[in-house]
């Protein structure tokens, strides 16, 4: 793409490239103030990280800047340092690896279909699915209990990616199908004059095609899982517990508690970052293709 | 911050034990009433919950450590923080509850034990509790006659908290009752600090002040009426309480900003780096707070008194407290009861400080200082001692967040002067909820 | 499309043997349909239609699950005004925040590509998303506190502002009450007027010991006014353990230094001020005869401002929506900026060849290419305010929740949060599914215009 631009640049008179100077210089000053306006939060919280929790209750996070000497790095080794922390990691890559892959492969598929098939009573269908994106889980919580009891995988770890899986869905289902509406129907149609049957398509063009949405969808998807409290907590049992009951068993019940919470989400948001920055890889990827083709 | 934690979504935790509930009974010991150490559950798991977080989990599995290396067995603690209802409601629901959990309601054990979630204590653990526990602890511990539950932790929450560099700064004293109270807040008001500080960030902290004020000016009789709805909140017992109450909310002797403080926030106020107010009434807790805060030591300038009397009321204690209760019957689930209703249990707990210990049979001298000496000692000696009206009402009217009982009071201490419309609010959700 | 999947050798058969052929194609495609759909289909209805079903069900019933009860639970969710206080709390949430993100998720994403920069730009709006809910909640409960000492907003606006105004000497300071004195918007103001040649002593309380000066002196009774003159003392009227007689300048009690004294007169003007000495005495002269008011002005006591009461009622679910917005902007922008790096780059660079501008080329031709995207985006965002529940839950304090709830808090409330009532709490979940029929039907619209394109 750069290689683009510099042609296009090639052809622009003076006038023109220091327009585009200024415009690019304007938009950079406006990033440049929304992004220090989007980091004060993460900031308040990552230094709120390093200190005491009575320095914490008696001033605010801005003058650790007057007394560097009183940052410490105590509530990051406590929290380490806890074999249930630790632990826990591992339990939560578990349950949120496999949710992911499952969400984005089912979800696809369904989009697909939503997308490029016909069938009687499709669009009210995907209007139904839609639909149960807005069940809040709460609702679930004791009738799935009940059936996961009865089946025998209450306290399990599938149930709890089952659980995750299913209140993924609709907002997958609806994600892919509206990202492979954007396919263009002439390169579908020679797949299929090729002789390739769906399920061939799916894999070899509409996946890869799609990649983008499958990356960005990936990244949600495990990063809400990896967040979830409410289903594992109350769907796991006490040997599988994820980072973020591990985190909450550290609060303390009558104390203020912004050293556990602070320091406990700079720790669990680790793991998501490092997907993050895996699938941006995607992001570009596809841009290039983007690009030549 | 706390408050909003506890109630938070940090919902919490479970505990289920998948392997709790495939327990049979085979432990070939016989059992000796105090002493589950004729026992042996090896292999055995079981799964213990409550609402204790750090230090307290700390101290609680210390606890269970003992009742692990005397009997073999595994025993696995969760906190599920102050969630209990829906946690242990979903896990009934999935067929898979804890053996043993404490909850810090009685009127949860009332209703696990009405829809038949519960399992009654057995003749070992019913004598041991008989042997240790004053008839009040077991009345509470009870649901229509049958013993259900172990109070294996008390709460004094009529202890009065305050700063003792500002009090000498102010040369304020200790108070007699009531009205000398408040005039030592005045001192220390007119010293340059705030006389009190009070949190309204949530109501709990609030209806602990009406129950202590109702308690003194009606008396027990009269509490327990209102605590059952025998009577109804616009009596004038309650007018008056609320008239007590007046006379302190809605002053200047009250730190000013209330309305957004949390209860944390209200101790820091008062024992932090740089503090505002001279005094802070919440339970014995408010010492772990302290200590957790680390800017004022327990013992030495932080002190405290109890709640004070008024109309030379005699010696009351508001409580609170934690109570074992059984979801599995087995033989290892009524050895850890009987374990938990031992003094043994509560005197691993008790040096390590934090525990109040209902238990009569705890040696007093165990207690790492005089000030839980003090606290353990007002909950026992008190003439008069009732349960946190709040936990005994239906939830919906005396724990809810937002609304019911807490959120009234919330705005009774925005707005002191309406006694008779807050009575009437207090009234209709009273009536909506029972 | 699938349905038009008919091979060319079917083409060429007999008409009837093309409408068998294409009936069976047509089962056929259906059945592949079936097979891509299934495991979502299985999954979904078992798992989250069941519990709807389960709540409809649970609606009719009371608190305890066991008496049939009908509507009952419908119409005391609709007798109770917390209901509507949740339900105008969602329709502001549902006009403000999904706009919100969705616009600054569009124009980040097409701003980003034209900085250099945007892989650390992208990780900076994404990173919110990956703070969890609860710590994001404290953060800005925090950010917000009324406390400029604690809160970072209030602290920004009071620095501010205190570039304009003075310290004050004696912040805080009060009048000793039933001394004669009133506090009148931050003045102390005697209660009479007195005339001239008149003595007025004003006790204040409410001074630190740690915050008087180090060389304090004890007070002194000012000399006797003559005439055209008044004077007193300004005395902090506190001995240790409130000993001493109120009102009374006690003989080791701390003259007030530096403390201004105006005499006002019956028009209400200032005629003439005086300021106290180390022992706190004052002489106000060239006073016309008559009656004047002794005022101790705001500028002696003035605590400074003390910023914005952002959580208070009238303001929290702006705090809470910002908090949205500063956490979900970054999911519209990455799902925005996933769908532009689909689109096919050489429409674009051919529209600039053309000589059309950059606001040309996005309304032209990036905007219609990302309309798929941007309404996943923008539909999800609605339904995902719909049922807002954490940072309901966790940003308020007590005395402002109830003006901050909304349906899904009070669900909770209901059904979990003590009340236990899951009647009551399921009629309101599914009040919260209808909430969602509109923004749907305006949606199915769409999606047979694009169908029919």
């Amino acid at each position: 793409m750069s290689a683009d631009l510099s042609i296009v640049r090639g052809k622009q008179t003076l006038g023109q490239r220091i327009l585009g100077f200024f415009s690019r210089s304007v938009v950079n000053i406006i990033l440049i103030v929304v992004a220090i306006f989007w980091l004060i939060p993460s900031v308040g919280l990552f230094l709120s990280s390093l200190r005491t929790v009575g320095d914490s209750s008696s001033s605010g996070w801005w003058t650790i800047f007057l007394e560097p000497t009183r940052i410490t790095l105590e509530n990051y080794a406590n929290l380490l340092s806890n074999p249930t922390i630790t632990g826990s990691f591992w339990n939560t890559i578990v349950i949120a690896v496999p949710t992911t892959i499952l969400v984005v492969l089912i979800g696809s598929l369904a989009g697909y279909a939503f997308a490029w098939m016909e069938f009687p009573g499709r669009d009210w269908l995907l209007i139904a699915v839609i639909v149960l994106l807005a069940v809040p889980i709460q609702v679930a919580l004791i009738p799935l209990a009940q059936m996961f009891g009865a089946i025998g995988i209450f306290g399990s770890v599938l149930g709890v990616i089952l659980f995750h899986i299913a209140f993924g869905l609709p907002f997958a289902i609806f994600l892919m199908r509206n990202f492979f509406m954007q396919i263009p129907s002439e390169l579908l149609e020679a797949a299929r004059l090729d002789g390739a049957s769906d399920l061939r398509i799916f894999f070899t063009v509409v996946l890869p095609l799609g990649l983008p949405a499958v990356a960005s969808l990936a990244i949600f998807q495990f990063l809400w899982t990896w967040n979830d409290m409410l289903v594992a907590l109350l769907f796991s049992n006490s040997q599988s517990q994820p980072l973020t009951v591990a985190i909450q068993s550290q609060l303390r019940q009558f104390g203020a508690n912004i050293d556990v919470l602070s320091t406990g989400a700079f720790i669990s948001m680790i793991i998501p970052l490092i997907v993050f920055f895996a699938f941006q890889r995607y992001f570009v990827q596809a841009l290039l293709a983007g690009s030549q083709r | 911050m706390s408050k909003i934690l506890r109630t938070k979504l940090l919902l919490p935790v479970a505990i289920v034990g998948a392997v709790g509930l495939t327990l049979t009974a085979c432990s070939p010991g016989g059992e000796t009433p105090t002493d589950p150490t004729g026992n042996d559950f090896s292999g055995q798991t079981l799964e213990v919950a409550a609402a204790w977080s750090g230090d307290e989990q700390a101290n609680f599995e210390a606890v269970l450590d003992v009742f692990e290396a005397a009997t073999g067995a595994t025993v696995n603690y969760t906190s599920f923080g102050d969630q209990a209802a829906t946690t242990l409601g979903t896990q009934i629901a999935g067929g898979n509850p804890p053996n043993v959990a404490l909850l810090a309601q009685p009127a949860l054990l009332q209703q696990l034990a009405s829809d038949g979630n519960l399992v009654a204590l057995n003749d070992a653990t019913k004598a041991v509790v008989s042997a240790n526990y004053a008839q009040s602890w077991i009345d509470l511990g009870s649901a229509d006659g049958t013993l259900y539950g172990v109070w294996f932790k008390g709460a004094n929450k009529s202890t009065m908290w305050y700063n003792a560099d500002i009090y000498d700064g102010a040369g304020a004293s200790v108070p007699t009752d009531w009205d000398d109270f408040l005039a030592q807040l005045r001192i220390v008001a007119d010293s340059g600090y705030a006389g009190i500080s009070i949190g309204a960030d949530v109501g709990w902290p609030l209806t602990d002040w009406f129950e202590n004020v109702y308690l003194r000016t009606a008396g027990g009789d009269m509490y327990d009426q209102l605590t059952n709805h025998e009577i109804p909140w616009t009596d004038p017992s309650v007018t008056e309480a609320l008239e007590v109450l007046a006379t302190l909310w809605g002053t200047d002797l009250v730190q000013a900003g209330a309305a957004q403080r949390t209860f944390p926030e209200t101790v820091t106020e008062v024992f932090g780096a740089n503090p505002q107010a001279g005094t802070v009434y919440e339970g014995d807790f408010v010492a772990g707070v302290i200590t957790g805060d680390g800017n004022s030591t327990v013992g030495e300038n932080a002190l405290f008194y109890d709640f004070p009397s008024i109309n030379g009321s005699a010696p009351a204690v508001v409580g609170a407290g934690d109570v074992a209760v059984a979801f599995v019957d087995d033989e290892a689930t009524h050895a850890l009861m009987e374990f938990l209703a031992s003094p043994e249990a509560a005197e691993v707990w008790v040096p390590l400080g934090g525990l109040t210990s209902p238990n009569q049979g705890v040696n007093t001298a165990l207690y790492p200082d005089d000030i839980s000496r003090q606290i353990a000692e007002a909950l026992a000696g008190a003439e008069t001692f009732r349960f946190d009206m709040s936990d005994l009402t239906p939830s919906a009217f005396g724990g809810t967040t937002g609304q019911g009982f807490w959120q009234l009071m919330i705005e009774f201490l925005q707005n002191p002067s309406d006694i008779a419309g807050i009575q009437q609010k207090l009234e209709d959700a009273a009536v909506a909820s029972y | 499309m699938t349905q038009t999947v008919v091979t060319p050798a079917a083409r060429e058969t007999g008409r009837g043997d093309a409408d068998r052929l294409s009936r069976r194609s047509r089962r056929r495609a259906i059945l592949i349909a079936l097979a891509f759909l299934a495991p979502a289909l299985v999954i979904l209805g078992a798992l989250v239609v069941y519990p709807i079903v389960y709540t409809l069900v649970r609606s009719l019933f009371d608190a305890s699950g066991s008496t049939f009860v009908g509507p009952e639970n419908y119409i005391e969710m609709f007798r109770r005004e917390s209901t509507f206080t949740a339900i105008r709390n969602n329709v502001i949430w549902v006009i403000v925040a999904p706009v919100a993100c969705t616009v600054l998720g569009l124009v980040f994403a097409v701003l980003m590509d034209k900085i250099r920069w945007s892989t650390a730009f992208k990780l900076i709006i994404f990173m919110p998303m990956a703070i969890s809910m609860l710590a994001a909640g404290v953060i800005f409960r925090m950010m917000f506190q009324e406390s400029p000492q604690l809160g970072v907003v209030n602290a920004g606006v009071v620095a501010v502002h205190d570039i304009f105004v003075d310290e004050a000497a004696y912040p805080g300071a009060n009048i000793r009450p039933d001394s004669g004195f009133a506090k009148i918007s931050g003045a102390i103001v005697s209660d009479d007027a007195v005339n001239d040649g008149s003595t007025v002593d004003v006790p204040l309380i409410g001074i630190r010991a740690d915050s008087l000066p180090d060389d304090v002196v004890n007070a002194q009774t000012a000399a006797p006014a003559r005439a055209g003159e008044i004077t007193g003392t300004v005395w902090l009227d506190f001995v240790r353990g409130g000993g001493g007689v109120n009102g009374v300048i006690d003989s080791s009690e701390a003259g007030l230094e530096g403390i201004r004294v105006e005499a006002v007169d019956n028009a209400g003007n200032v005629v003439a001020s005086a300021t106290t000495d180390a022992e706190g005495r004052y002489t106000i002269t060239d006073l016309e005869p008559g009656e004047y008011v002794i005022a101790l002005p705001p500028s002696n006591f003035d605590q400074g401002y003390q910023g914005v009461s952002w959580l208070g009622e009238a303001f929290i679910t702006g705090v809470i929506i910002l908090s949205y917005v500063w956490i979900w902007a970054g999911f519209a922008m990455i799902m925005i900026a996933s769908g532009l790096s689909a689109i096919d780059r050489s429409l674009q660079e051919a529209a600039r060849m053309d000589g059309a501008n950059e606001w040309q080329v996005f309304r032209r031709i990036t905007a219609p290419l990302l309309s798929p995207v941007i309404v996943v985006v923008f539909v999800t965002l609605i339904i995902n305010v719909l049922k807002i529940f954490d940072l309901v839950y966790v940003i308020p304090p007590g005395v402002s929740k109830p003006a901050a709830n909304v349906i899904a808090v009070e669900m909770w409330t209901v059904s979990f949060g003590g009340g236990n009532d899951q009647g009551l709490g399921s009629a309101l979940a599914l009040l919260l599914l209808l909430l969602v029929l509109p923004s749907m039907i305006i949606n199915v619209r769409r999606f047979r215009e694009e169908r029919s394109r």
